[in-house]
């Protein structure tokens, strides 16, 4: 459309009426177009043959007021309720008597929230035939990040959960903020732009996109597939917290972890460091317990054999050899008496065999026994010759003497062997 | 016991002097050992009791010492 230029000056401005038609006739160039839109406000009153509505854009802040005529509407199968999604035949048109631009819709029909989910599904199916969701692409994010990515609207309920949550776990967390319109028209780029800023970032390990709840328009952009396939070709892990639990955008599906909130996603991107000092300090005390355990254990087992006697008290030992060699001595002693007191009655005994069996007797009667110079008895003569030296026992000594003569008895045979000689000697 | 294993008394570990001092005590109890036998026997039970004291005072010391050293 060339601009129309309107030539006007402080000297020689146009009158409101000449602007006025003139920007009535711009409006009327766009002509009749679709439009769709939220009915935010709708009003009907009575005996007034139009109805006015305020639509609303579904994803930017903005809303323009639309007429239509009552007895359409009215006429309308589903009838109209504020915050249904609607979409509309209407021509702009400006009156100029108000100054004010409204659209004169012709024809008005539903989206139900039905139609804008099969769009949804039948998108999510595509991506998902596409492998963009696929759970082996997920990674683990990091366990200590050096810096957390974070894609929020500035100021957010979401962002303020996001970093509080963080900082509580681990105050050293360091936040890289990406500021991005989180609904409308806008969000959708913006996000995307922020998320490729966010992975090229030497220093961020992980990135967050954090927005809270909304209706399924105000998340709709979270499924745009512009967005889904950034974040699948980015290199750092993505977090996915994106309105309440039972939201789930199709960046749920592609990013690599899903938080149910804001909070909930700070929970995962950094560990409670205050929870894993208590770790540490517990298995530090674990081990300080088992070690002076097992030293206590082992000194009481020293001890118990350091104070058995055989190793106290060294005199049990030589103690009890001392008692054994008392013991031993008695009975050796006792043992030697007997004996002593055996032999000494078997010495009398034998004695008094000796004494009878002995000629000392005899030779107390007066006899003597001969013996040779060798000391053989002498029991005959024969043999004996003068000169022969002998020898006389007799009771009270020995004579040494030299064989004069010799004279044989011949009634007294002197043969040894003859008993009856031999009893009598004996007697 | 011959002297070197007097000597090497001070390398065995906490576990092997632990094992023979319940060797040498059982056979000083159990008896039938020859005087010289049971004195020396004692004496190796003495040595081996303080290698063992030893290590656990050493071992407690160490303790100790990481102890205080966070206390201070």
């Amino acid at each position: 459309m060339p601009a129309v230029a309107l030539q006007t000056s402080p000297e020689k401005p146009a009158p409101v009426r000449q602007i006025a038609s003139a920007i009535a006739g711009w409006i009327d160039r766009l002509g009749a177009v679709w439009v769709e839109g939220q009915v935010a406000q709708l009003s009907r009153r009575p005996g007034m043959a139009t109805v006015f509505l305020t639509l609303r854009d579904t994803v930017a802040d903005i809303s323009i007021t639309v007429t239509a005529a009552r007895s359409y509407v009215d006429g309308l199968a589903t009838p109209l309720v504020e915050g249904a999604s609607i979409v509309v035949h209407a021509k702009p048109s400006y009156y100029a008597n108000r100054g004010t631009l409204s659209l004169q819709a012709r024809e008005i029909r539903m989206v139900g929230l039905g139609e804008l989910l099969a769009r949804l599904e039948q998108r999510r199916q595509l991506l998902a035939a596409e492998g963009l969701f696929a759970a082996d692409r997920k990674r683990d994010l990091p366990f200590l990040p050096r810096c957390v990515g974070l894609v929020t609207s500035p100021g957010s309920a979401a962002e303020r959960d996001v970093l509080e949550n963080a900082r509580r776990r681990w105050p050293a967390v360091r936040f890289e903020v990406a500021a991005a319109a989180m609904q409308g028209t806008r969000c959708a780029p913006e996000v995307i732009e922020a998320l490729e800023r966010l992975d090229r970032h030497p220093e961020v390990d992980v990135v967050v996109v954090a927005r809270g709840g909304g209706s399924v328009e105000d998340l709709l952009p979270f499924s745009d597939e512009g967005l889904v396939r950034v974040v699948h070709r980015m290199t750092t892990p993505v977090v996915s917290a994106i309105g309440h639990e039972q939201d789930a955008p199709l960046l749920d599906l592609v990013a690599d972890v899903r938080a149910s909130t804001p909070t909930d996603a700070a929970k995962l991107v950094v560990p409670d460091v205050a929870e894993e000092l208590r770790g540490v300090e517990w298995a530090r005390d674990r081990l300080r317990t088992l070690v002076r355990g097992t030293l206590e254990r082992e000194q009481h087992a020293l001890d118990a054999l350091r104070s058995r006697p055989a190793l106290a008290d060294p005199r049990t030992l030589v103690a009890e050899r001392v008692t054994e060699l008392e013991l031993l001595r008695d009975r050796a002693r006792r043992t030697l008496g007997h004996r002593l007191d055996r032999a000494s009655d078997d010495l009398a005994h034998q004695r008094a065999r000796a004494r009878a069996l002995s000629p000392l007797e005899t030779l107390r009667r007066g006899y003597a026994v001969l013996q040779d110079a060798d000391g053989h008895v002498l029991t005959s003569v024969t043999g004996l010759a003068p000169g022969d030296p002998v020898s006389v026992r007799v009771a009270g000594g020995r004579v040494h003497a030299t064989t004069a003569r010799t004279e044989p008895d011949p009634d007294l045979s002197t043969d040894p062997s003859d008993p009856e000689e031999h009893d009598e000697q004996a007697g | 016991m011959s002297k070197q294993a007097d000597a090497s008394a001070e390398s065995t570990s906490y576990e092997e002097a632990r094992e023979e001092l319940v060797d040498v005590v059982r056979r000083l109890e159990a008896g039938g050992t020859t005087l010289e036998e049971s004195l020396a026997l004692w004496e190796r039970g003495e040595e081996l009791a303080r290698v063992c004291q030893r290590w656990l005072d050493g071992a407690r010391a160490r303790l100790d010492e990481v102890l205080s050293a966070e206390e201070s």
